[in-house]
């Protein structure tokens, strides 16, 4: 064979090869949206009972319509009743719970829990977070170091959903190591405990990885955790992280103690690292304490750029005091925080003139 | 009849809202996105605006300045629907003008509860 002709039998097979793998691609996303179709029609009926059932329909056989379910149609409608457990609350969801418990959900995904599938353990648990109680824990807790990183998603989702206070020291672990979930997230699950998981977060504040205090710093701020207060303070003070430091100002000015006022001063001092200097400042005017006044107006002048900044927005949310040292200060910016702050007034008269 | 405009992405929310809010005796209309919301409520003023935050395009919060900024819409009550529970993103709703703020995952009773008392307190 000649050259050309090997060359244009090569082009034909590609041809033919790209035709195929077309035709290939069509059919399956023909098939598949087929099958969703079908899927959809089978759960129709369903779906329009649960809908009723999660806007709180007074019906009171919806429950028993939805238990007697085949299981072929469940099926079919399982995942958008999974879907919606995780839109209501209050008695909508209590109901839903009782649908899964009866048909039997919570031990099918107790026993999917170790499936080999990743998409099957990772469904398992999302349906315990949302019919699981405090007995599931130690089976989710043991999946926090599973393999796939996406179960691992899902089950710090479900632990943070049932809300049971065990949960907090392994979430902690579990954003270290080599199979880490990110810190986020954990720490979106431990704020979903609340204040019950207070001891056991400020516990971590004594963790070795510097991740580990970080996110229980975090958490604490958030979950409004007063009674860890000195802690939080020690940490500011004494930790060996600039970034655990960090969050400890951070916590201390969303905790809003009338202790955080000496450490945060302090955190502010000249030979501190500008950038604790800046959060300390920041973390000042969220605590709203007017003796903050003075010590900001200091910094106005700051050379750090960061640090200045923060002290102007800082004195702005002090209120008069701040105002006032503010308007003393021709620092630039104690004058863009004053020009940003007139800008608000305004915009608020203009929404007060059309009515609102 | 009261009429309340519901814009929501979300089909089940979408759905559950519609009927809850039918089943308190309200005339609803239900749209997907921000878009749709911000045309039904500049042709048909409804007496109240449910809107999700979160939606392709434009965001509630952009429909509720929107709202805000014109003179035919801009007293009409607006209630927030949304799964965003910080303080600082409850303070951006409000400074959009919204009137109430419903946090997901949320109650059918309770929502209904807060349109009553928005929509009670508007005309008052």
């Amino acid at each position: 064979m000649t050259l050309a002709g090997a060359a244009a039998v090569a082009i034909g097979a590609l041809l033919v090869a790209a035709v195929l793998f077309g035709v290939v691609t069509v059919v399956g996303r023909l098939v598949r949206r087929a099958a969703r179709n079908r899927r959809a029609r089978l759960a129709a009926p369903a779906r329009r009972l649960l809908v009723r059932l999660a806007a709180g329909d007074d019906d009171e056989t919806l429950i028993d319509q939805l238990v007697a379910v085949d299981a072929r149609t469940w099926k079919a409608v399982e995942p958008a009743a999974v879907a919606m457990l995780g839109k209501v609350r209050g008695e909508a969801h209590t109901a839903l719970v009782e649908v899964f418990q009866r048909r039997g959900a919570g031990t099918r995904a107790e026993r999917d829990l170790h499936a080999r599938s990743p998409v099957a353990r990772a469904r398992a648990a999302e349906v315990l977070g949302n019919v699981g109680t405090a007995d599931d824990v130690p089976q989710l807790v043991d999946l926090l170091h599973d393999k796939d990183p996406d179960v691992r998603v899902v089950v710090v989702r479900a632990l943070g959903r049932i809300a049971h206070p065990s949960a907090a020291g392994p979430l902690l672990a579990s954003t270290v190591g080599p199979t880490p979930v990110p810190p986020p997230l954990v720490a979106h699950a431990l704020v979903r405990l609340g204040l019950a998981a207070q001891v056991d977060v400020a516990a971590a504040l004594d963790d070795p990885a510097e991740l580990a205090r970080a996110t229980a710093l975090e958490v604490l701020g958030l979950i409004g955790a007063v009674g860890s207060a000195r802690q939080v303070e020690f940490a500011l003070r004494s930790d060996l992280s600039i970034e655990v430091r960090l969050r400890a100002a951070r916590t201390l000015g969303r905790l809003g103690t009338r202790g955080a006022l000496a450490p945060l001063l302090e955190a502010m001092e000249p030979d501190r690292p500008p950038a604790l200097r800046a959060e300390a400042a920041h973390a000042l005017g969220e605590l709203g304490a007017p003796a903050a006044a003075q010590p900001l107006a200091a910094l106005l002048t700051d050379a750090e750029y960061r640090v200045a900044h923060e002290a102007a927005r800082a004195l702005l949310r002090l209120g008069a005091p701040g105002r006032e040292a503010l308007s003393a200060s021709d620092s630039p910016h104690a004058r863009e925080a004053i020009g940003i702050a007139d800008l608000e007034e305004a915009r608020r008269g203009a929404l007060a003139v059309a009515g609102r | 009849m009261t009429a309340i405009l519901v814009a929501d992405d979300d089909e089940d929310i979408r759905e559950l809202v519609l009927f809850k809010l039918e089943a308190a005796g309200f005339d609803v209309t239900a749209v997907d996105n921000g878009v749709s919301a911000l045309e039904a409520a500049r042709d048909q003023p409804p007496d109240l605006v449910l809107l999700d935050v979160m939606m392709p395009g434009l965001s509630g919060i952009d429909v509720c300045r929107a709202l805000r900024a014109e003179q035919a819409t801009a007293q009409l009550p607006v209630i927030l629907l949304t799964a965003r529970a910080q303080e600082g993103d409850v303070q951006i709703g409000f400074g959009a003008g919204a009137d109430d703020y419903v946090v997901k995952p949320f109650s059918p009773r309770e929502l209904v509860s807060r349109v009553e008392a928005v929509l009670a307190r508007t005309k008052a």
